[in-house]
């Protein structure tokens, strides 16, 4: 053991020429710290993920994310919620939440983007709403090396997906698991509310004139039942259906819920005709609720399934 | 009957018809011969009152036409045209019938009365229609439809026929038929004719007085064989003619002369 | 122009001129047809009625029940029966503008659509909407006012040295169908996404937003428009044959022209205003009426009114049921009827 140390220590102190001596001792170091940094990259910044988004797509996510586009409100809302508003380069004209969200670059609105803002500002992903937003550009930014991921929750549970796969490309993985944790928390507290109570048969109006509500697709469906409240169009296929008048006049809905103000304005503020006549309508049983906290799929749909359910049970929720 | 003094048509500063004056009378066929750009049509749609006039007068039985209204005015003036825009599908009676309109009793609407039937009818058996009444008028031959074009005319029962170069697409038997009718009509109905064509020797043939005309105005007037004299077609065709006597009916026969035609 | 040589060989010339006579009796066999189709259409829709209580309810005239419950006495006659009855406003005034034009213009191509007219209520309309929104009566007023301002910008247009003729016409009108389409377009990408969706299905014709009171409005602007166009119909025979020929027989060309137009507009806007475009009822119906009855508007336009009357209804019926509970664009219907309907006249022509 010594001997070979000894020999070791030999040939370096060995060497005759002091420069030599400097420069191999240069080197050694030289080459420990490469490998040391090298070993790192490619940790970090070699190989991209895979990640399956909501249109079944394989997608390919960098894995060091630092610029990202959103093109629909409730992404940017949860770009947010899940601390990464740092990352956000570009936002539509819609993206109005969290306020800080307004100091974002617009890239146009959810349905006509502007492709040569959105390739302009070099982000790494691209969120999207729904897949009819897809075919329209994922081509030309793919091929300009930006991932288009997709979501499209018919559920709650898809929401609060959601939440994590945004989270997990942004990386802020941890911060998005809390958010969903305390969303389930919450959640939970609402359903348990309600468990006992004879489920509320709920017309949701999303337009009136035209008549427009939401069907079995719609992730509002699914709030709305843990809501404690069954909508009277849950089996109607589609996500949101135009709705026959005498068929919402034949649902005899005993509650309407119409969602309203936030970004929608005034817009939506009454009853359609068809249902004026309704038990709801008589009973005064119509609830305004903001749009943004219902017709966004993020974390802000856990206050609209709070508003909901204090709506429609109001005898659960003391105070 | 219808009578235009010093009347004057200009548009877009270009004079059609300068200060012509003539007079239509009963039982007469007037001819209007000239050349090209002479403004015998537009004289022609002046004296109907479609055009308007600059200056001067057209008559109808003593009133200014531009006092009477349309209605009044079709009851007296009948034009027949050249051919008719056919786009839709129409029976030869039917056609024929739309000449009754200027007597319907309601402005617009209205049916046909048995008077307006009985005139139609005959004016059919005039022009020698009656076996294609229910026959459409895309199917018509050429001549046949000048004939029913010649019959909604006449069944208007107006005294005065305005001919704009009505055998323009007709051949030779059609031409010299349809301007019998016209022949009898002046003759048997006492109406007056004024006929614009390009024929000189069918105007020598039917009518009894001749207009010529020039850039717009009335160069000579009178019977066909003071007005169908060489000097004078010269003057104004600027070709050569030859104008002899009629082997049959003995009046002016008039010839052009080409001098680089091969002999 | 349109030859009729395969249309003569297939009814070879017997065919006998329209008289008054024949006039009443198609056009009240028409109407019994139309209240038929009225009533049947009524047993239709996304909820079924008791066949025999709704009969009697409806020969009634609603006041009895006769068994209905309320609901579905409020179905039939609070948004069944008005649904219809709009329909056939709409049907009927489409059809009798569309009548009116081909008979001025001399073409049988031409229709509300094709000309503008349609657009230019449109886009009256969404003024109406978007400025005045509550006021439900300044909707037709402002679509009369884009049909009229559509109609004198394609007669401006269309003015040449020979006149307003029937092909620089159509041209003009196609030059201020495609402008006013992008006006709509550009005003609808402005508004919210929100409104986009149902202003998107309201463009392709909606029947479902049966105001109470702009009902009544439609139904008489329906009859008084049709009884207008009838009442020149002999005028636009002439007319159809050649406008000089008509003014030499003694037609007051410039005056018919300005009732035409100005009834036309009024017809259009208020279909328009009510329900939206509906596109293909002023080419098909009209054509077929002069088809099966002749080119005589004395019993043509009648005939086109209450014939598209018929459609729209029959098509609208197809559009609340066939995917019930949700809905198709009446014009999505008509479209499809129309298109390889119109395909076929064609042909035969």
């Amino acid at each position: 053991m010594a001997a070979r140390s000894d020999s070791a220590t030999r040939f370096v102190f060995t060497v005759p020429d002091h420069f030599l001596r400097g420069f191999v001792w240069l080197a050694v170091a030289c080459l420990a710290l490469f490998s040391a940094c090298t070993t790192r990259g490619t940790a970090n910044n070699g190989a991209a993920r895979e990640i399956r988004d909501d249109a079944g797509r394989r997608v390919s996510i960098p894995a060091n994310v630092d610029r990202v586009v959103s093109l629909a409100p409730n992404l940017t809302e949860i770009v947010f919620a899940v601390g990464a508003g740092d990352r956000l380069v570009g936002r539509t004209s819609y993206c109005d939440f969290p306020p800080e969200a307004k100091a974002v670059a617009e890239v146009g609105d959810t349905l006509h983007p502007s492709l040569e803002r959105i390739i302009a500002l070099k982000p790494q992903v691209v969120l999207v709403s729904t897949a009819s937003q897809l075919e329209v550009f994922t081509q030309q930014l793919q091929g300009q090396n930006i991932a288009v991921y997709v979501t499209d929750p018919h559920d709650l549970e898809g929401v609060f997906r959601s939440i994590g796969q945004i989270g997990e490309i942004v990386g802020e993985k941890d911060k998005a698991g809390l958010l969903v944790q305390k969303l389930r928390e919450r959640t939970a507290a609402v359903e348990a509310a309600v468990k006992q109570k004879q489920p509320v048969r709920v017309f949701y109006q999303v337009s009136g004139e035209p008549l427009y509500t939401i069907g079995r697709e719609s992730f509002i469906t699914d709030l709305m039942r843990r809501a404690g409240g069954a909508s009277v169009t849950a089996d109607v296929p589609g996500a949101w259906p135009k709705y026959s008048n005498e068929s919402a006049l034949a649902a005899r809905p005993e509650a309407i819920i119409l969602p309203t103000g936030g970004s929608m304005g005034s817009a939506n503020a009454n009853v359609a005709d068809a249902l004026r006549q309704s038990p709801a309508a008589l009973q005064g049983r119509v609830y305004k609720i903001n749009d943004d906290h219902l017709a966004r799929p993020g974390p802000r749909s856990v206050d609209g399934l709070e508003e909901m359910a204090r709506a429609l049970h109001p005898d659960a929720f003391p105070k | 009957m219808l009578e235009a003094r010093d009347l004057s048509v200009s548009y877009d500063h270009r004079v059609a018809v300068a200060n012509v004056t003539l007079s239509l009378k009963q039982g007469e066929i007037t001819a209007i011969i000239g050349p090209n750009g002479a403004g015998k049509s537009t004289l022609l749609r002046t004296l109907n009152g479609q055009l308007p006039r600059t200056s001067g007068n057209v008559l109808l039985d003593g009133e200014p036409i531009e006092r009477l209204n349309r209605r009044n005015i079709s009851r007296h003036i009948a034009v027949v045209a050249q051919e008719a825009e056919l786009r839709f599908p129409v029976t030869v009676l039917e056609f024929v019938l739309g000449g009754r309109f200027a007597w319907a009793t309601h402005s617009g609407w209205g049916w046909e009365t048995e008077r307006d039937l009985h005139v139609a009818e005959s004016v059919l058996r005039e022009t020698e229609l009656s076996d294609l009444s229910s026959r459409l008028m895309n199917e018509l031959s050429g001549g046949e439809r000048q004939r029913a074009l010649m019959a909604r005319a006449l069944a208007t029962e107006a005294a005065i026929l305005l001919l704009d170069e009505p055998t323009a697409n007709l051949d030779l038997s059609h031409q010299a038929t349809l301007l019998s009718v016209v022949r009898n009509r002046c003759n048997q109905q006492r109406s007056a004719a004024l006929v614009v064509t390009h024929d000189i020797n069918l105007a020598a043939a039917f009518a009894d007085n001749i207009l010529l005309m020039k850039q717009g105005r009335v160069i000579h007037s009178g019977s066909p064989a003071e007005v169908l004299r060489p000097e004078i077609l010269q003057d104004v065709f600027e070709i050569r003619v030859l104008v002899d006597a009629h082997p049959v009916t003995g009046g002016p026969r008039v010839t052009p002369v080409h001098t680089d035609q091969s002999v | 122009m349109i030859t009729t040589a395969s249309e003569a060989v297939a009814s070879p010339a017997r065919r006998k001129r329209v008289t008054l006579r024949k006039t009443i009796v198609t056009c009240a066999v028409m109407a019994a047809a139309l209240l038929l189709a009225i009533v049947l259409m009524s047993l239709l829709g996304s909820e079924q009625l008791p066949v025999r209580a709704s009969l009697c309810a409806l020969a009634s005239f609603g006041t009895s029940t006769c068994g209905l419950t309320q609901d579905q006495f409020d179905i039939l006659f609070q948004i069944r029966l008005p649904r219809i009855l709009l329909a056939a406003a709409v049907g009927g005034s489409l059809a009798t503008a569309g009548a009116g034009y081909q008979a001025l213009l001399r073409n049988p191509l031409a229709e509300p659509y094709l000309l503008g007219i349609s657009n230019g209520a449109a886009v009256g309309t969404m003024i109406a909407l978007v400025f005045f929104g509550a006021m439900e009566w300044t909707r037709p007023i402002l679509a009369f006012t884009g049909a009229l301002a559509a109609t004198l910008a394609v007669y401006r247009l269309a003015r040449g040295r020979a006149g307003a003729t029937p092909e620089r016409l159509i041209l003009a009108g196609v030059i201020v169908t495609t402008f006013l389409s992008s006006v709509i377009v550009f005003v609808t990408v402005l508004m919210d996404a929100t409104r986009i969706r149902s202003f998107t299905f309201w463009l392709l014709g909606d029947l479902s937003g049966t105001s109470k009171a702009l009902l009544p409005v439609a139904i008489t602007i329906a009859i008084a428009g049709a009884l207008a166009l009838t009442l020149n119909a002999r005028s636009l025979n002439l007319l159809m044959l050649g406008e000089r020929d008509a003014f030499d027989l003694g037609v007051e060309v410039g005056r018919v022209r300005i009732v035409v137009f100005v009834v036309a507009s009024l017809l259009v806007g208020s279909s328009v205003a009510a329900s939206g475009s509906v596109g293909y009822v002023g080419l098909v119906i009209p054509h077929l009426a002069r088809l099966s009855l002749g080119s005589d508007n004395r019993i043509s336009i009648p005939a086109a009114a209450l014939g598209g009357a018929l459609f729209v209804i029959v098509a609208d019926t197809v559009a609340r049921t066939v995917i019930a509970p949700r809905e198709l664009p009446v014009g999505a219907i008509t479209a499809l009827i129309g298109a390889p309907l119109f395909i076929y006249l064609l042909r035969r022509v």
